[in-house]
């Protein structure tokens, strides 16, 4: 964006100052893109759940009721604004805006189409697990300063909810680190070339023979000290199709929707039984920042999600358009974009199904499920994340002798390492299920049975 | 769009109703499967729901939404919102009877109504002069259906009534009256229940109204406009009796007669200048009788000419009436003895009624106007009566 802002108005305009207004005119695109997928998002999530309902859901307003979120936000905007008497003010009033805040800046550092990222932070993803974790500063500031006992309530909800789940969201994200060795948000994509399960390890024997719309140049494996290498680049090595990244991806899922505040986890605004959690007490648009503060988090977290376990962008013929050069990297680019956001709408749509579907967890089995599932699973996948970079990209020297697979071909190594850790991961998931799993309730023995006299 | 029973899905037909059982599969499910089958119910309700409509219950799945304003369920007949009155669809007549009995057991007490009373005589008939119910009170219970001897009162089963007039809800018989024909489209088989004793009953108290009371206020203008058209078609089917059966012809006759006699008093100024308004009204009542009797006489009136002329000698307003009772009585007696010498009665009805007219002028006693009046509606209706009655031995 700066260069071409240089190139169009270089001569006019003093350096610092095209270097400020592109990054504005960034941060603008990419908030609009937000907001404008959020409003589309409150109108699918509402016409969707209709449909499991058997309902029809808003359709008055506008074409299939495309107009209802326009109207929602008139209606929005002209109510009043309450504040309790008893209320503090000051924190009353903060307390959307630090929901908001950190929930928007997550969205600066994915990669939103092929060459199409805000900006390159080499530990974004520990910018984004920091960033986030401020949002429950907002959601305790709104319960705390609302004076009121189910806002108090909700926060507490929340706010426990966010910390526990951030462990085993974290421990996931872990595995990724691993594979990737680096926290950038940026390389996740291209690590993610070539086909199911194999990846980027199908190379290609002849150099010249191999058509590039089929085969890209990659590092074969992040974090390999090997050279460049010709490999089979179908855009579909998403690490969800290796036992490592499906569990991975599960339990990170699952933990986002749980940040997110979604059904089958809405504890903190869980409306049968505390009103609205935290946002009680509040109208108008302050009710509507947080509104929008928690779709754009399920949005950045389904991002997230996408970029780090389902190839973010990748997908077939991104590759090869950018491989024919020229003006075909724009479409390229294009078709990358559009990848991510189809992603990151069906996770949406999962998130609706899930809640079309399930009920709401009580406090301790939300607590339960945390530490005594997710948090062991995403354990071993950590465990299982590091075989697999070893199996399939140390030399016998790393590894001191212990494996010897230098003689393999990449493709080889791939597979022994698929094998074991679906071995590993699989055996842990039976495991710790068997140990969750409640005892079997004592049947009744009638005779035993005292009837009183 | 076709609907296919789905296979886990059976209808049963039992003696108290269809019974839908329902196949839901494995009881008994290990860890893990009771989300998954949970997911798999609410995407096939959702897939379904994008492609179909939900027709009857044993679909399960589809949408069932109906669309109000543009879409709406057929009510079932027994539906019951607001009362409502009604009128036969060919005389107007309201089936109402004016008998307070829906008013008296109406728990909400909201409707009310005035008894019809004849004009002339201020005697109470068998209709209704005014009808209000209030239907912003009114709770929807029937019982005033329920009740009326006469199916006159009917639940009806429109329902949007909201309005922002105050006692925009209080509605009058005007408002209230429906032809049968309505009645019988929303609940046929409900009407052809009461359909005979109904309208057999409406028979009976047709009789008892005089002219256009308990007509429906709406139909008044429909039922006079049909009347004179059925005058106007008149002649042709009664060429036996050419000047008895044009009704209007006679009646133009008549008040050219009395314009010309009123000429005449005005003109030569006599000592009975007093009695004139007298002379003239007992002159048209005469008139009037003399037409309805005509009108009998059309339809087989055989003997009124012997009945009338000893009228002649008596006070006008008596002589009149008693005429009148002399010709309907004929007009019953030739009902009963059939229609055979209409044609030749005819003339001398007329003769007779001629006298009569005559004996109006002496008559300076004051109530003749109205007693003139009188019994001209009454041999009217009893000209009618008869004509009614020889109808129905016919048949």
């Amino acid at each position: 964006m700066t260069d071409i802002l240089r190139s169009w108005i270089g001569g006019a305009l003093p350096d610092w100052l095209i270097v400020l207004i592109a990054y504005l005119l960034v941060t603008l695109i990419v908030l609009f893109y937000a907001v404008g997928n959020f409003i589309m998002m409150v109108w699918a999530e509402r016409r969707v759940i209709a449909r499991m309902q058997d309902r029809l859901g808003p359709n008055r307003v506008g074409p299939a009721g495309l107009l209802q979120p326009i109207a929602d936000a008139v209606k929005m905007f002209t109510k009043e604004d309450i504040v309790p008497r008893n209320a503090d003010r000051w924190v009353h009033l903060l307390a959307p805006i630090v929901a908001l805040a950190p929930v928007a800046m997550m969205l600066a550092v994915v990669p939103w189409g092929r060459g199409w990222e805000p900006i390159d932070l080499n530990v974004a993803l520990l910018y984004i697990v920091a960033v986030s974790a401020v949002s429950g500063v907002g959601l305790m500031m709104a319960g705390w300063g609302s004076n009121n006992k189910f806002a108090l309530l909700g926060a507490m909800r929340a706010v426990a909810q966010l910390v526990s789940y951030e462990i085993p969201a974290v421990t996931a994200l872990l595995t990724v680190v691993v594979l990737a060795g680096g926290m950038s948000l940026l390389d996740l994509p291209y690590m993610q070339a070539g086909v199911p399960i194999m990846g980027a390890t199908i190379l290609c024997g002849d150099p010249a023979g191999c058509s590039p719309l089929l085969y890209s140049t990659v590092t074969s494996f992040p974090g390999s000290p090997n050279e460049p290498v010709q490999a089979l680049d179908l855009g579909l090595g998403w690490w969800v199709f290796t036992p490592v990244g499906f569990l991975g991806f599960l339990v990170f899922f699952i933990a986002a929707l749980a940040e997110g505040e979604r059904t089958p986890f809405d504890i903190p605004e869980a409306d049968s039984e505390i009103v609205a959690g935290y946002m009680t007490e509040y109208s108008g648009m302050k009710f509507a920042t947080f509104y929008i503060a928690q779709y754009i988090l399920n949005f950045a977290l389904s991002a997230l999600a996408a970029t780090a376990f389902l190839g973010g962008w990748q997908g077939p013929g991104v590759a090869a358009l950018a491989n024919m050069g020229g003006p075909w990297v724009h479409v390229a680019a294009a078709l990358s974009a559009f990848y991510l956001l189809a992603k990151i709408w069906i996770l949406f749509f999962v998130m609706i199904w899930l809640r079309g579907a399930f009920p709401r967890l009580r406090v301790d089995q939300l607590m339960d499920f945390a530490w005594k599932l997710l948090l062991p699973l995403a354990l071993v996948n950590i465990v299982s994340a590091s075989l697999m970079v070893g199996l399939t990209q140390w030399t016998s020297a790393q590894w001191g002798g212990l494996v010897n697979l230098d003689g393999f071909a990449p493709w080889q190594r791939q597979l022994i390492a698929v094998l074991v850790t679906a071995i590993i991961n699989i055996a842990a998931a039976y495991w710790i299920l068997a140990i969750n799993q409640r005892p079997r309730e004592a049947e009744w023995d009638e005779e035993e049975l005292v009837i009183a006299p | 769009m076709t609907t296919e029973i789905q296979t886990e899905t059976t209808e049963i037909q039992t003696t108290r109703g269809k019974v839908y059982v329902i196949d839901r599969g494995r009881t008994t499910l290990r860890a893990g499967q009771g989300l998954l089958t949970g997911l798999e119910v609410v995407f096939r309700h959702f897939r379904d729901a994008l492609t179909r409509k939900l027709e009857r219950p044993s679909q399960q799945t589809g949408v069932f939404t109906v669309q109000y304003p543009e879409e709406r369920l057929k009510l079932p007949e027994a539906f019951r919102n607001f009362p409502i009155l009604l009128y036969d669809d060919e005389t107007g007549q309201e089936l109402c009877t004016s008998c307070f009995q829906c008013q008296r057991i109406c728990p909400p007490q909201v409707i009310h109504m005035t008894q019809a009373r004849d004009p002339a005589t201020g005697k109470p008939v068998p209709a209704v002069a005014e009808f209000l119910i209030e239907y912003d009170a009114c709770m929807s219970c029937g019982l005033c259906a329920e009740v009326c001897p006469f199916d006159a009162i009917k639940m009806d089963h429109e329902f949007e009534y909201s309005t922002d007039v105050h006692g925009g809800l209080t509605l009058n018989k005007e408002a209230l009256n429906r032809p049968i024909s309505y009645y019988e489209k929303i609940a046929p088989t409900f009407w052809a229940e009461v359909k005979d004793s109904a309208m057999k009953k409406l028979q009976g108290n047709m009789k008892r109204r005089p002219d256009l009371i308990g007509v429906a206020p709406q139909m008044i203008e429909k039922i006079k406009a049909k009347r004179a058209e059925a005058a106007a078609q008149a002649p042709a089917p009664a060429p036996a009796a050419p000047e008895a059966a044009p009704v209007d012809k006679a009646a133009r006759l008549a008040a050219a007669r009395a314009r010309a006699a009123e000429k005449a008093a005005e003109a030569v100024p006599e000592p009975a200048t007093d009695s004139a308004p007298t002379d003239k009204a007992a002159r048209l009542a005469a008139i009037r009788a003399a037409n309805a009797a005509k009108k009998a006489a059309a339809e087989g009136a055989a003997l009124a000419a012997d009945a009338a002329p000893p009228a002649s000698g008596m006070p006008a307003d008596k002589a009149a009436r008693l005429a009148a009772i002399r010709a309907a009585n004929a007009a019953k007696k030739a009902a009963a003895e059939g229609a055979a010498p209409a044609a030749d009665a005819a003339p001398p009805v007329v003769e007779s009624a001629a006298p009569a007219a005559d004996a109006a002028p002496p008559a300076s006693s004051m109530p003749a106007d109205k007693a003139a009046r009188l019994a001209a509606i009454r041999a009217a209706n009893a000209a009618k009566k008869a004509a009614a009655q020889r109808d129905g031995s016919e048949e």
